[in-house]
């Protein structure tokens, strides 16, 4: 596991000085064109570039991207291998991207009637699929830079009716200073095919630097596709995240979103709903330590009618910690019958901890269901006291409500050894006793 | 067992109890009558360690030990139980889990490793016979959804699991239908010890008919006024309390 590739550290030191001083995006951007050389055309003029007066970024800091992007004077990352694989018992097909390049030892692909899957940079002359208007490069300049720069990733076509017997498991893991990792995964789903995959991004406790991965899948008529997306980063990594989900008729797709661990976060999911008799579901658990930052933009797009969607976003905030949920929701005038679910509950474990929470729906068509409930709370004193009354700890009776509080969340997650390996590492982040097991579980 | 010397307390700048005492020996049943609103629930929050509550003055001593100087879960542990007038639902933590977490907290106090999955298990089968405990709803999530009389049961449930050497039950009696209210004495008349003692808060004389107590008490305003036999229970119920707090007054 020990693929190097060229880093934006490379560059001499002034150089990043300078682009540092300068802040600006074409600065940055010329200077990435030298490193990592342009492999899209997608230019980034026509998006302004995020800082605090960009709304979309309003709530998150991204100067400190910028600072950390620009300012890293190591020129060589050490590419130290990662876990074999993080989901102990986890029997999948696994794509291994270390530092952003494919670590083809570590990976073990699916050799399956029906479906095609490899590294971004082995695909040959097969196509990726088209970015449009409303496409995140069109839109984000983080986007536009994976659309830019981004050379490795999954490519993934299953064809129709085909079910993969196991899960995809994809693992990023960063591991050195001055990493600059952009990744891309390109996925499409045929007529009732069926996949369900792990995006587990991990980071070596010295790391630093920046991720930046764009997951596009074309959910097709009847499809399915399950998405656990498990964060757990180590070091000071800025990792940005964005899925842009486009569904079909009658398919099903859902994405979960678990953030154990991260110095500074952001995930961007766009769902868009183009045909009837779909639906989408996107849940996420983020509990931020001190220090850690968070955020979580979604958009759901109910563009025409008789499909459903349902949200439900929980957050934990420790320490000094900061988190972001942005829910936007869409009907548009033909989305008739659509019924629409969004839910966000937050609770803050500290008084330095502080949440920017904000549902955003816009419903242009009359008969349609939307609810959305969005909530920022403490612990409930009532329950606590109830708990400490009968002996438990104050710290064990909080943990119990956490882990009561997230247990639907992370009940929803496809992959039962993607569970477990949650609770688990959650756990060790916050100095629980074991996990106890959830009242309504069926097993 | 329980010496509460002049206990004064308040909440949110309100004084409730107002220079307190009670003397609860061990192996006694007191049972602690008084009309709504008099502080009968603020006494066994404060003796609980409910953070809320201020104390302004006054002492009690728990088998030995300064209680007020204890947190919450110190009391538990050091054997102190209440069983709530309103239980508290705890959605997604289940009821076998909750007690789990009790049982094994108070076991650590005591230097004990946590109890073993069968040992814990075949505890929970004897104890829930006690009260008769539907089965189902150790699997469900603390108290949500149970029905009154299922809550109160469960109090006594947890009460049996943890066996406290002074247990104070507020109003365990309401809601209970009159098959559950004699299966619930039974359970507590059980649990009857030379170590143990209980605190009855109860507004029905029908439930000391069951539990019967060595000293009936009259809390009004704060305060006790009046402390007698079993019969002093018998003679509220007939005369209500105006006559009491006609005596103060005069
Ligand atoms: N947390 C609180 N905040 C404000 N007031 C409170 C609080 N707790 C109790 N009180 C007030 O203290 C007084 C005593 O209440 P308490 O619950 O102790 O009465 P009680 O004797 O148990 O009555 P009941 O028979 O109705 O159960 C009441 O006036 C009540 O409103
Ligand atoms: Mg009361």
């Amino acid at each position: 596991m020990d693929s190097a590739k060229p880093q934006l550290m490379d560059r001499p030191k002034a150089e990043a000085r300078h682009a540092a001083s300068e802040a600006s995006g074409a600065a940055l951007v010329s200077a990435l064109d030298a490193i990592l050389g342009v492999q899209a055309d997608v230019a980034l003029d026509a998006v302004p570039v995020p800082h605090r007066r960009v709304e979309r970024w309003k709530y998150t800091p991204v100067a400190s991207w910028w600072k950390d992007v620009l300012a890293s004077d190591v020129n060589t990352v050490a590419a130290a291998g990662c876990e074999a694989n993080p989901v102990p018992g986890l029997d999948a097909y696994r794509l291994v991207f270390v530092n952003g390049a494919f670590d083809a030892v570590a990976s073990d692909l699916p050799v399956h009637t029906g479906v095609t899957c490899m590294p971004l940079s082995q695909r040959g002359n097969a196509k990726l699929q088209d970015t449009d208007s409303f496409s995140p490069e069109t839109s984000d300049w983080f986007a536009g830079l994976n659309g830019r720069y981004s050379q490795e990733g999954l490519y993934l076509r299953v064809a129709q009716g085909v079910e993969l017997d196991r899960p995809i498991l994809i693992h990023h893991h960063t591991s050195g200073e001055g990493a600059f990792n952009v990744l891309r995964h390109d996925i499409a789903l045929a007529l009732n095919a069926s996949v369900k995959m792990v995006q587990w991004s991990t980071a070596h406790a010295g790391a630093e630097g920046s991720v930046n991965v764009l997951t596009r899948a074309d959910v097709g008529e009847g499809a399915r596709l399950h998405i656990d997306k498990v964060q757990d980063e180590e070091g000071t990594v800025r990792h940005i995240a964005f899925e842009d989900i486009r569904q079909h008729r009658a398919s099903h797709a859902e994405v979960h979103t678990i953030t154990v661990r991260g110095a500074w976060v952001r995930n961007d999911l766009t769902f868009r709903i183009n045909g009837e008799g779909a639906h989408a579901e996107l849940n996420g658990a983020f509990l931020p330590g001190e220090g850690e930052f968070v955020d979580n933009h979604t958009t759901v797009d109910h563009c025409v009618a008789h499909c459903t969607s349902s949200e439900n976003y929980k957050g934990i905030l420790y320490g000094k910690s900061t988190g972001v949920f942005n829910g936007k929701v869409f009907v548009r005038p033909d989305a008739q019958k659509t019924n629409a679910y969004q839910q966000n509950a937050n609770i803050l474990a500290s008084k330095k901890a502080s949440i920017n929470a904000k549902p955003e729906l816009e419903i242009y068509a009359d008969d349609v269901k939307c609810s959305h409930g969005c909530t920022v709370g403490q612990f409930d004193s009532d329950a606590l006291f109830y708990a400490r009354s009968r002996g438990v700890g104050l710290e064990a009776a909080k943990a119990m409500l956490v882990r009561a509080f997230i247990g639907d969340v992370l009940k929803g997650l496809a992959v039962l050894e993607v569970r477990l390996e949650v609770e688990h590492r959650l756990a060790e982040k916050h100095g629980w006793e074991v996990w106890s097991d959830h009242p309504n579980d069926e097993a | 067992m329980l010496k509460i010397n002049e206990l004064k307390a308040s909440v949110e700048e309100a004084s409730i109890l107002k220079g307190l005492n009670l003397t609860i020996n061990p192996g006694e049943v007191h049972a602690i009558m008084g009309p709504n609103g008099s502080g009968k629930s603020t006494l066994a929050s404060v003796l609980a360690g409910r953070e809320e509550y201020e104390i302004e003055g006054g002492t009690v001593d728990f088998d030995g030990v300064d209680l007020l100087d204890m947190d919450a879960t110190e009391r538990a542990r050091a054997g102190l139980f209440l069983a709530f007038q309103y239980p508290v639902e705890i959605p997604g933590v289940s009821n076998i889990n909750f007690m789990r977490a009790a049982v094994n907290g108070k076991r650590e106090h005591e230097g004990l490793e946590p109890i073993k999955g069968k040992a814990f298990l075949d505890m929970v089968k004897e104890k829930a016979k006690l009260v008769e405990l539907d089965g189902r709803l150790r699997n469900r999530s603390v108290n949500e959804g149970f029905s009154g009389g299922e809550k109160k049961r469960n109090e006594i449930f947890q009460m049996a699991m943890l066996e406290p050497k002074l247990a104070i039950l507020d109003e365990t009696d309401s809601g209970l239908d009159i098959d559950a209210l004699r299966i619930v004495s039974e359970g507590v008349n059980a649990m009857r010890s030379p170590e143990r003692s209980f605190l009855v808060i109860t507004h029905y004389q029908r439930l000391l008919d069951y539990i019967v107590p060595d000293v009936v008490h009259v809390l009004v305003d704060g305060r006790i006024v009046r402390s007698g036999g079993k019969e002093l229970a018998l003679e509220l119920e007939e005369k209500g309390y105006d006559w009491i707090k006609e005596d103060i007054v005069a």
